[in-house]
């Protein structure tokens, strides 16, 4: 067998989606993923959200926008690299994509109504699995539009394992829900918004309400709420589009971890709560973990000491460096049992492990050099 | 110079696993041992604090965790029931308003208005007194959400009042801005390590806490800090090791690589950000808990 694990799991794989805690290394491991695919001949895409333009930078690429660019074949050949395939990358844009879901989704005489309205800025920016639901639909228009044998998508990094699987519920209910559509619906029918709508419920409920927010702040949000209403069902039927392709085979999750028991313990949630969702989980990754030293019994020390320091060994030279190895070693240990742990809890899961390397990777030739050991 | 403890607010912020958790713990402590009356505030997440101190989970209500400090986890529900009652007096009107699904839903709508409430339990907690009308609290400290998330948490009141010009909410959300903003009451504590993508991103954050939310910044911690143990001539060596002892060389380079590395980026941070720095050791231990928080703490007790 001359396949890896990895390269197993993802055979005959549309679109790759990497999730996992903030920190862990999930762009960087994103782009190796996809950079392996288009060593093999396929056109891939890789899709991120990091606003730290880390992606661009690996693929030496100067900008990263919306829409694909693609890696030039020099930049291959210059880092010795065989490209066989087509590698393209993009950067989600948040409020872009938003926009362009509302245009293309929204009756025409609201448009301008949903796009100029202050709450509309919420949906776009600040609620809660907003940048998760328009980084899945996006996949889905890569996937449907373009002619990619391959996406993978670098998703952001979020607080809990739980906001980016319950980002398209999220997005849904704040388009509205049965109870509040048939609360507006008369109003709607009369061509009236607005606070005609709160009359329904009485004037209790706005009473007190308002002495939280305000009166006109309640009005407006009602405006804007029915405006939104009769969306609910497109949105709804994408969301559901978006759910059923993430769960079909042709997708694989990969979830990245560091070796970290904080991250551990967030990855083994993230793990049980993609299975329960019916994802395919096709690997864990435990991320830059310390490998174990070499054993250093008295000789090598007494070697080491006198090679580096002083010959014959002093006690202090013989310290340092037993002291320093000791560190690694416990480094290596603590590892070594959280990847145990993370293993067993995500059994039958394979668990893969790329060690700590010894810079940060910044360019093909460094993302090329994780290569051995994720598909190895 | 003023000290760190002096404020009545420290909101300790940076990258997600930079250690933030274990800087307030550190910090918390280090302050209770001052005498001062501390709480930690732990903004809707797993709750962290209590275990690194080696006490019991306290959850959504304030707990004791050691001599003089406290500790809570702010969660947006029980957070937003604690302020409509605040405003509303009566638990009943609260249960017939704010449990209606349908006034739910339009809560919901309120950009943010979950994140508000969590600054808004944060700011009560500052000015809250005790009957003999001294604060409650000397000090307050938040662990914040991991930097994205974290500076849009404190840019709040300033998104909102754009939204939200008028009305009592906004009377609210001023106030919040107010005591952010105020040099006299509150300061951001930033937290990194000595690595290439946190501190590009600390740098970041810096210019955002500055440009952006206009907030007095106080300190640097940079955590997971490696000493060189070896010389450069010494260093040199380890490349021309023989073979049999080449694989230590490599290990033992590796980690004097660390350290150089560490000391590059904490002399890039100094340059690039104005604040002064305190650099935390990197503690090699299995269990990582109060033992780890007292060492870290003892370091900061001058701060």
């Amino acid at each position: 067998m001359s396949q890896g694990v990895l390269e197993q799991a993802l055979t005959g794989k549309r679109i790759v989606v990497c999730v996992g805690s903030g920190g862990v290394g999930k762009t960087t491991l994103s782009a190796a993923i996809a950079l392996k695919a288009a060593s093999q001949g396929k056109k891939v895409v890789v899709c991120t959200i990091d606003p730290a333009r880390r992606l661009a930078n690996s693929l030496g690429l100067v900008e990263l926008g919306n829409v694909e660019a693609r890696v030039s074949p020099e930049k291959f050949a210059a880092a010795g690299l065989p490209e066989k395939g087509e590698l393209w990358a993009m950067m989600l844009d948040l409020k872009r994509s938003w926009d362009d879901l509302i245009i293309r989704n929204a009756p025409a005489e609201r448009r301008d109504a949903i796009l100029n309205s202050r709450f509309y800025q919420q949906l776009s920016s600040a609620l809660a699995g907003s940048q998760e639901y328009v980084a899945m639909e996006k996949i889905v228009e890569l996937r449907r539009n373009r002619d990619y044998d391959l996406v993978v998508l670098d998703t952001p990094p979020t607080a809990h394992a739980l906001d980016f699987l319950d980002a398209p519920n999220r997005v849904l209910d704040f388009f509205g829900n049965e109870k509040a559509r048939w609360l507006l619906a008369p109003a709607l029918k009369a061509g009236e918004v607005g606070l005609r709508m709160f009359n329904l419920t009485g004037g209790y409920f706005v009473k007190t309400l308002s002495k939280l927010t305000g009166l006109e702040l309640l009005q407006e949000l009602a405006e804007f709420l029915s405006t939104l209403a009769p969306m609910y069902e497109v949105f709804k039927e994408r969301a559901a589009a978006v759910k059923a392709l993430l769960a079909s085979s042709e997708c694989a999750f990969v979830l990245v971890s560091s070796a970290n028991p904080l991250t551990v313990d967030e990855a083994a949630y993230f793990h049980t709560l993609l299975i329960q969702d019916g994802m395919p989980v096709a690997a864990v990754i435990a991320n830059r973990v310390n490998p174990l030293p070499p054993e250093a019994g008295e000789g090598e020390l007494d070697r080491l000491a006198s090679a580096i320091a002083t010959d014959p060994p002093s006690d202090a030279a013989r310290e340092r460096i037993a002291a320093s190895l000791e560190e690694l070693r416990l480094l290596a240990q603590v590892d070594r049992r959280q990847i145990a742990r993370l293993a067993e809890t995500c059994a039958p899961t394979p668990v893969l492990q790329v060690p700590r390397m010894e810079s940060d990777v910044y360019d093909l030739a460094g993302l090329w050099a994780l290569d051995g050991h994720l598909f190895g | 110079m003023r000290s760190l403890f002096d404020r009545r607010l420290l909101v300790v912020i940076g990258k997600g696993g930079v250690g933030k958790s274990t800087v307030s713990a550190a910090l918390a402590l280090a302050a209770a041992r001052r005498g001062k009356r501390v709480l930690v505030c732990e903004i809707n997440t797993k709750e962290r604090i209590s275990a690194l101190l080696g006490a019991g989970p306290v959850g959504h209500r304030i707990g004791k965790l050691a001599e003089n400090l406290e500790a809570v986890v702010v969660e947006p529900k029980e957070a937003m029931r604690e302020y409509a009652l605040m405003i509303l007096k009566f638990r009943s009107i609260y249960a017939a308003v704010f449990e209606n699904r349908f006034v739910r839903y339009f809560l919901r709508a309120i950009p943010s208005l979950s994140e508000l409430v969590m600054l808004g339990k944060v700011y009560f907690h500052v000015k809250e007194t005790l009957p003999d009308g001294n604060p409650r609290y000397d000090l307050v400290i938040v662990d914040s959400p991991a930097t994205g998330h974290g500076l849009s948490f404190l840019r709040l009141p300033q998104v909102l009042l754009a939204i939200i010009p008028k009305g009592p909410m906004a009377d609210e959300t001023r106030k919040m801005h107010e005591m952010l903003v105020d040099e006299q009451t509150s300061a951001a504590v930033l937290v990194t390590l000595p690595e290439a993508m946190p501190v590009n991103e600390t740098i970041e954050l810096n210019r955002g806490l500055r440009d952006v939310v206009g907030m007095p910044r106080a300190a640097l911690f940079l955590n997971g800090f490696l000493d060189p143990r070896l010389s450069p001539e010494e260093r040199e060596k380890l490349a021309q090791l023989p073979p049999e002892l080449a694989p230590a060389g490599a290990a033992l380079l590796s980690r004097e690589q660390r350290a150089r590395q560490a000391e590059h980026y904490a002399q890039r941070l100094a340059v690039d950000i104005e604040l002064p720095q305190q650099r935390l050791p990197f503690i090699f231990t299995e269990n990582f808990g109060r033992e780890a928080v007292e060492k870290i703490a003892a370091l900061m007790e001058g701060a």
